[in-house]
């Protein structure tokens, strides 16, 4: 499955940047959780290695397998997201958190790459210069099925993680000007008719806060108006370790997970947030250098649609605690806390390196 | 798969992936523009907002200064603690609902509650507002077993003022209440809303001086409002113990001997302005006011129309009668219209300017001097005055002598009174000076008003033979009077009135009832109509309206002067028949208190 060339292939810059970016989220996540024992820097170390078993049976598996099962993993994810739609249990306002024997776990974040998989094989044999309609109506739908699942557990964030890899897909499989403004009108229509129909009170409540979050700072605006108490009073160089008082006092909602970055700029000030922004853009950077290196279309999409989705996340994450996007629950892979989310971005990540180290290899 | 793979051109894809690439890049710069912005450009705001989130400033009320008598010893004013609920609108999170918990908790009317909470919505909601003081120990114990379930109503303790002898000295005192929208505008900087200030009397005058010092705390707290640890305190300073010019035995007696009537008795220092008593009635209880609410008790004050809260001795304005009789000799004397020994005729009556004027006693009193119509009061003898005096001399005369304007009392709320002339009738009524209102004037009807503490303080400047004295309620207050302090007065002039008053008092005058065996007193009776017999017999409000206010003023002893009473009751008759007999049971006490130690030495 792996021989000794393949494992000198390695890209272990960026093995070393998910692991370097990780434990920087490990620090946080214990700074963030010190008032009760730091417990969850221990459980999120424990994920960690986890994760790196399954980083290391991803990059075991050629991704041409993991191609091969694509349908399988959907078809899997998708029963098993239909089921959890009948037996689920509701945790804070959602069903899609389960007990997975003594760990909760979140099939919808794994749903994630189990897409990102199903989608890069759709393209993988798809040669035209512009995506047809049929290749949209299929991928649309291919993704359309599951986030639909997700908005009706209902985790808004987590469905909308999905809209990057549809688009990261058609984007890079080619879109005419003409199919981008059909998707625009389509966009406007559908959101209004969202707005108007699915969307809860409180997810509108919180678009409204974020155009304006003073104006009822003890309800909805109130999480985004002290977390950007937490990044503001960080100043260049923060509070110290441990010493944010936004984060001990529990002024800071959700700590160790969404606002984990707000952690960040308010112990370590504009320069932790240099550094980490540095370090994770390094490691966006290296996964986008790797669509430039891989030997196939489906090597292509699976490097690029990862690497899409990680940035999603991440840019949404860091523009939603500034109150620039509403709060919508999309945590930061690898800083905030969270197994599923975890384990799902190291598959991701495995598939990036799998792709890169076997782009010399004759099959 | 095939081997196509390899050869396929895939740089279409790739140069796509690279835009996409590009952006995720700007979006990274934006991320850090956007948190330079936040962290750097907008640091100190967002620290204070910090800062503001996590401390909580709680103020520690100073106790009210305790005010005593001039000896020290008796209290007139303490403090005790209390306990009031409060209401903190951050701990709920259906404001509505708690309303209606808290309201039936403390048997009080919901929408009282909510109209109290919306008074104060623009605090921040940490804050405690006061929705009951006053609370008994069982509504205390009552909301403590409740703590758990009502986490939004507190029991707050703070040092609430006591007056243990109830209506004494209450116009004094004065009384407190939380201050109003006018208190804080005009005491920005030093009260804040619920604060509760002096309202009248010493409490008023005194306020910045009695109130002390508040202290604060200022606590570290988590998002749950729970307090952390305390980041700075200041201790409170309670107000320095005041020592009113008050004397306690004076003062009873005074209340006691007005009690059951309406009027006021000023007993000062002639030498020195110290109101050794001053009361006024009907009184009431200040503690009874000490809340933050509208009692029933207050509503029957403020709708009472013997208005207990009028302060007689500084706010009632009343004619003088015949106690500006003695003004009148001193303008005759000192501007020379009569000598010393002019005698003019009393007949019972005389005819001026064409209307029979009456004496008060129809026999008439034969041919007297000016010592002798003080001593009698006659009528006439004055009227013979105004008749050669011009009204604008006889007011710079009764000006000279402090009418007409403030005495400077330490206390807030003294009025004026009047002194009627030619240029005041001219600018208030735009009419000329008839000489027929200066008959008027010279035995003291007519415009003239005064109040009692002014015909005090007038009295001391007759005892002092011209010297004036500011009158003041606190020990160590200012003596300077407004306005001159010595009069340019000839001496004998003085003595002359004096010695009428004299005789008014020991020689079978008026004043009889104020004398005191070996205690010399000098004084002058003075009864006012307060509406024309005429008047009273037409409209019928019976005896009490046509009865007169009842006067006296004087001082004793006549050589060096200790003592000026002067005592005004409402509708109480003749001045000889009740002012006077009253000031002479105060004259008596002091003398008792004061002479008893020698007299026994000297035994």
């Amino acid at each position: 499955m792996i021989d000794r060339v393949q494992l000198k292939e390695i890209d272990w810059v960026l093995t070393a940047l998910m692991v370097a970016n990780t434990l920087a989220g490990i620090l946080l996540i214990y700074s963030a959780s010190a008032d009760s024992g730091g417990g969850y820097a221990w459980k999120q170390l424990l994920w960690m290695a986890a994760g790196l078993i399954v980083f290391f049976l991803t990059i075991s598996i050629d991704y041409k397998a993991w191609m091969a099962f694509a349908p399988y993993i959907y078809a899997l994810f998708l029963l098993f997201m239909a089921g959890l739609f009948l037996f689920g249990r509701t945790v804070s306002g959602s069903r899609s958190w389960i007990r997975i024997a003594f760990m909760g776990g979140q099939p919808s974040e794994l749903a994630k790459v189990a897409v990102l998989l199903m989608l890069a094989r759709v393209f993988s044999e798809y040669r035209a210069p512009y995506a047809s309609r049929g290749v949209i109506a299929l991928s649309a739908g291919l993704v359309g099925v599951p986030m639909g699942l997700i908005l009706l557990q209902p985790d808004f964030g987590t469905a909308m993680c999905f809209l990057p890899i549809l688009f990261g897909a058609l984007v890079l499989a080619g879109l005419t000007k003409k199919t981008v403004a059909a998707m625009l009108i389509g966009a406007v229509v559908l959101g209004a008719a969202g707005w108007n129909f699915f969307l809860k009170d409180y997810q509108k409540k919180r678009i409204e806060m974020m155009i304006n979050p003073a104006q009822d700072p003890r309800g909805a605006g109130y999480h985004v108006l002290q977390s950007q108490i937490a990044i503001g009073s960080g100043g260049l160089t923060g509070k110290g370790y441990l010493k944010g008082p936004q984060s001990r006092l529990r002024f800071l909602p959700a700590r160790h997970t969404d606002f984990i970055f707000a952690v960040l700029a308010e112990d370590f000030g504009f320069a932790g947030v240099f550094a980490v922004l540095a370090a994770y853009f390094a490691m966006l950077a290296r996964m986008f250098s790797s669509v430039g290196l891989s030997r196939d279309r489906a090597g292509i999409y699976i490097a690029f649609l990862a690497a899409g989705l990680i940035s999603f996340q991440f840019l949404v994450n860091v523009f939603m605690i500034v109150g620039w996007l509403p709060i919508t629950g999309i945590p930061i892979p690898l800083l905030s806390y969270g197994g599923s989310s975890l384990l799902s971005t190291y598959f991701a990540l495995g598939l990036v390196v799998n792709v890169k180290m076997r782009r010399f290899a004759n099959v | 798969m095939s081997d196509k793979g390899i050869y396929e051109d895939f740089s279409l894809v790739r140069r796509r992936a690279r835009r996409i690439f590009v952006i995720v890049a700007v979006l990274c710069g934006l991320t850090l523009a956007v948190y330079w912005k936040i962290q750097i450009l907008d640091y100190k705001k967002y620290e204070s907002l910090a800062v503001a989130n996590r401390t909580r400033e709680i103020i520690l009320p100073a106790p009210r200064a305790i005010l005593t008598d001039r000896t020290g010893d008796i209290i007139l004013a303490d403090n005790r603690a209390a306990f009031k609920a409060s209401f903190i609108r951050e701990n709920t999170r259906d404001e509505a609902a708690s309303i209606a918990r808290v309201a039936s908790l403390l048997e009080l009317d919901p929408s009282v509650v909510a109209s109290r909470i919306e008074k104060y919505k623009s605090w921040p909601a940490f804050r405690p507002i006061v929705v009951k003081d006053r609370l008994t120990f069982e509504e205390v114990a009552r909301i403590e077993a409740r703590k758990n379930d009502l986490p939004e109503l507190i029991v707050e303790t703070e040092p609430r003022r006591l007056y243990p002898r109830q209506s004494f000295c209450s116009h004094v005192l004065g009384y407190l209440q939380e201050a109003d929208a006018n208190d804080l505008k005009e005491r920005a900087r030093e009260l804040r809303p619920g604060d509760m200030v002096g309202k009248m009397g010493i409490e008023q005058g005194y306020d910045r001086r009695i109130a002390g010092r508040e202290g604060r705390v200022i606590d570290v707290v988590d998002s749950l409002g729970r307090k952390q640890s305390e980041l700075e305190r200041v201790d409170p300073v309670p107000g320095k113990k005041l020592a009113l010019t008050i004397d306690y035995d004076l003062q009873a007696k005074a209340e006691e001997l007005l009690a059951g009537r309406e009027g006021a008795i000023v007993v000062l220092d002639p030498s020195n302005g110290e109101i050794l008593a001053l009361a006024s009635f009907p009184t009431f209880d200040p503690n009874k006011f000490i809340t933050r609410f509208t009692p029933e008790e207050w509503q029957s004050f403020v709708n009472n129309p013997d208005n207990p809260l009028l302060n007689r001795a500084l706010q009632g304005q009343y004619s003088p009668g015949s106690l500006f009789k003695p003004v009148m000799g001193i303008a005759a004397l000192d501007s020379r219209t009569i000598g010393l020994e002019t005698t003019f005729y009393c007949g019972g009556g005389i005819e001026i300017y064409g209307a029979l004027r009456r004496c008060w006693n129809e026999a008439g009193h034969g041919a007297l001097s000016l010592r002798d119509a003080i001593r009698y009061s006659c009528n006439v003898f004055f009227y013979q005055l105004g008749r050669r005096i011009p009204i604008d001399t006889i007011a710079r005369y009764a000006e000279m002598m402090g009418l007409g304007r403030k005495t400077g009392v330490d206390i807030p709320g003294e009025k004026e009174g009047l002194v009627p002339s030619t240029r005041w009738k001219k600018t208030t009524r735009n009419e000329e000076w008839y000489p027929g209102e200066t008959i008027s004037v010279a035995i003291g009807q007519g415009p003239l008003q005064v109040t009692p503490l002014q015909m005090a303080v007038l009295t001391a400047r007759l005892a002092n033979r011209g010297r004036g004295i500011r009158p003041h309620l606190v020990l160590g207050a200012s003596e300077e009077p407004p306005g001159d302090s010595a009069l340019n007065v000839r001496p004998e002039v003085f003595e002359q009135v004096i010695e009428g008053m004299w005789r008014s008092v020991n020689e079978g005058g008026t004043g009889q009832g104020a004398r005191v065996e070996g205690f010399a007193a000098c004084g002058k009776t003075g009864s006012t109509q307060t509406i024309s017999r005429e008047t009273a017999e037409r409209i019928g409000t019976g005896a009490k309206a046509a009865k007169t206010h009842s006067w006296f003023t004087g001082f004793a002893p006549r050589a060096q002067p200790r003592l000026v009473v002067t005592v005004l009751v409402e509708y109480g008759g003749g001045g000889g028949a009740t002012a006077a007999p009253i000031a002479g049971k105060l004259f008596s006490l002091y003398k008792s208190n004061h002479d008893r130690p020698r007299s026994t030495q000297g035994n």
